[in-house]
């Protein structure tokens, strides 16, 4: 079997977790954000190209429910889609303490660009969303993406 | 998977497929809302779906499993309410056929179940489990127990989604509950979600609301019934050069804790509605009954909902 296929099954069960525990369940934001997650475990195995269209597939379905800023995430997404895929001209290799670093400032990148592009700057308080908020959901994310990947390494055996 | 090191031809390759995506992306952030929105509710109504469908699901198990004895105690009240009312509007009808008077635009209201989307971008709409289907629009208000929640932006058939007070974008036209004062109640972001409140702006600067006193819609502009309670005056948020004063507003309701909610609908025929009585809403000084007119409050201008 093409080995690709356990770590595209992977993927696609951490967007249908995030939305089944934050829209099924209704669990909201005490779930971490496991959508920029994806798209940035993703992209560091992924052509940039393709990498950027996941991240817009991935915006189209959070913008999906913006009433006011419409394509927002769209195009946070597919940037850091992009970048993420480009990761690899400078980083080689996925090693823990690496992927925890590039999870979380993935994550907090995606914030502050979100913050930007979303019209949300004159509206909340940007220090504490941008220096209290974005950090801790980033510690999170990475929190969780690390779990969530080492669970997956070892149950596709990989090293 | 890749390789880690791409020649210089693929990567220019990635980075012009990546730039389509961009101009894509880019073209649906910058797409007027009436081509937004169709996409919208395609993703809404196929990728979310079942995760929607398995909240209703969970909501309705929930409701079904709340302690009846709390309801029955609800009803009875509400009984005891309505016994002790029946013949005062039954006056109140007979004396405005008496008087030739038209009757008060009384809106209907239907309940619905509220879902929160736990997305971001999100964060301040809802959805709705009642549509078009039901007499639901676009511009229904939304109202809980304590007063108003917010409006309902986009409806489809069976379903619609609103955003509630805690959204950048509204704006309910306002007044003190004996009509004093008016003004436009808007979100006033705290640094945290649970710190927003709200600001009534646009207060006339010689007019003096107490801390405790209540803010209800105004009627005017047509969107939100005259009437609903909105919150309770905080304190002076600033005083803007002599001409207006701006009040800070603790909102009746706290978005985040509803679940249940009624969709008021307009009546046919109707500029203007009313349900002040419901919250006990004295009748303002300026919206005497004029022969066939019924009050002011459709009237347009400023202080207008948005």
């Amino acid at each position: 079997m093409d080995r690709r296929w356990p770590f595209v099954v992977f993927i696609v069960l951490l967007i249908a977790l995030h939305l089944f525990l934050r829209v099924g369940l209704g669990l909201g934001f005490w779930v971490p954000d496991l959508l920029t997650v994806a798209l940035l475990l993703a992209a560091r195995r992924m052509p940039a190209g393709y990498a950027s269209g996941l991240g817009l597939a991935i915006g189209l379905i959070r913008d999906s429910v913006n009433l006011t800023t419409f394509g927002s995430d769209a195009v946070v997404l597919t940037i850091l889609g992009y970048f993420g895929s480009r990761t690899r001209d400078y980083f080689v290799g996925d090693s823990m303490f690496f992927l925890a670093i590039y999870l979380f400032i993935g994550k907090w990148v995606h914030d502050a660009l979100y913050f930007v592009v979303a019209r949300v700057v004159g509206v909340r308080d940007a220090v504490s969303t941008l220096l209290i908020e974005a950090p801790l959901a980033a510690g999170y994310a990475a929190l969780a993406g690390l779990v969530l990947f080492s669970a997956y390494r070892a149950f596709a055996r990989e090293r | 998977m890749p390789s880690y090191f791409e020649s210089r031809k693929g990567r220019r390759r990635e980075t012009l497929i990546a730039g389509i995506f961009l101009v894509l992306a880019l073209l649906l952030y910058f797409l007027p809302d009436n081509y937004q929105a169709p996409i919208r509710r395609t993703v809404r109504v196929t990728v979310l779906r079942p995760f929607m469908g398995f909240q209703a699901a969970i909501a309705d198990q929930d409701t079904r499993s709340v302690d009846v004895s709390g309801i029955r105690a609800q009803r009875d009240s509400l009984v005891a309410v309505l016994a002790a009312q029946a013949p005062i509007v039954e006056e109140n009808r007979r004396l405005r056929a008496l008087l030739g008077l038209e009757e008060r635009a009384a809106p209907t209201f239907m309940p619905a179940r509220l879902v929160r989307i736990g997305i971001s971008g999100g964060e301040s709409t809802f959805l709705l489990n009642v549509g078009t289907a039901d007499g639901v629009l676009a511009g229904s208000p939304v109202v809980a127990a304590g007063g108003l929640v917010g409006v309902v932006r986009e409806a489809e058939e069976h379903t619609s989604q609103g955003v509630d007070w805690t959204h950048a974008e509204f704006r309910a036209s306002a007044m003190t509950a004996d009509g004093a004062a008016y003004g436009i109640v808007e979100p006033r972001p705290g640094r945290f979600r649970e710190e927003d409140l709200l600001t009534l702006t646009g207060a006339p600067f010689h007019s003096d609301i107490p801390a405790g006193t209540r803010i209800v819609t105004s009627g005017r502009g047509g969107v939100y019934p005259r009437g609903l309670p909105i919150g309770v005056v905080l304190g002076i948020d600033e005083a803007d050069t002599g001409w207006r004063k701006s009040y800070i507003l603790r909102p009746l309701v706290r978005p985040e804790s509803v679940s249940h909610v009624l969709v008021g609908r307009k009546p046919e025929g109707s500029a203007a509605w009313d349900v002040a009585n419901i919250w006990f809403v004295p009748a303002p000084p300026d919206t005497a009954p004029r022969g066939g007119s019924g009050d002011a409050a459709g009237v347009a201008g400023a202080g207008d909902d948005r």
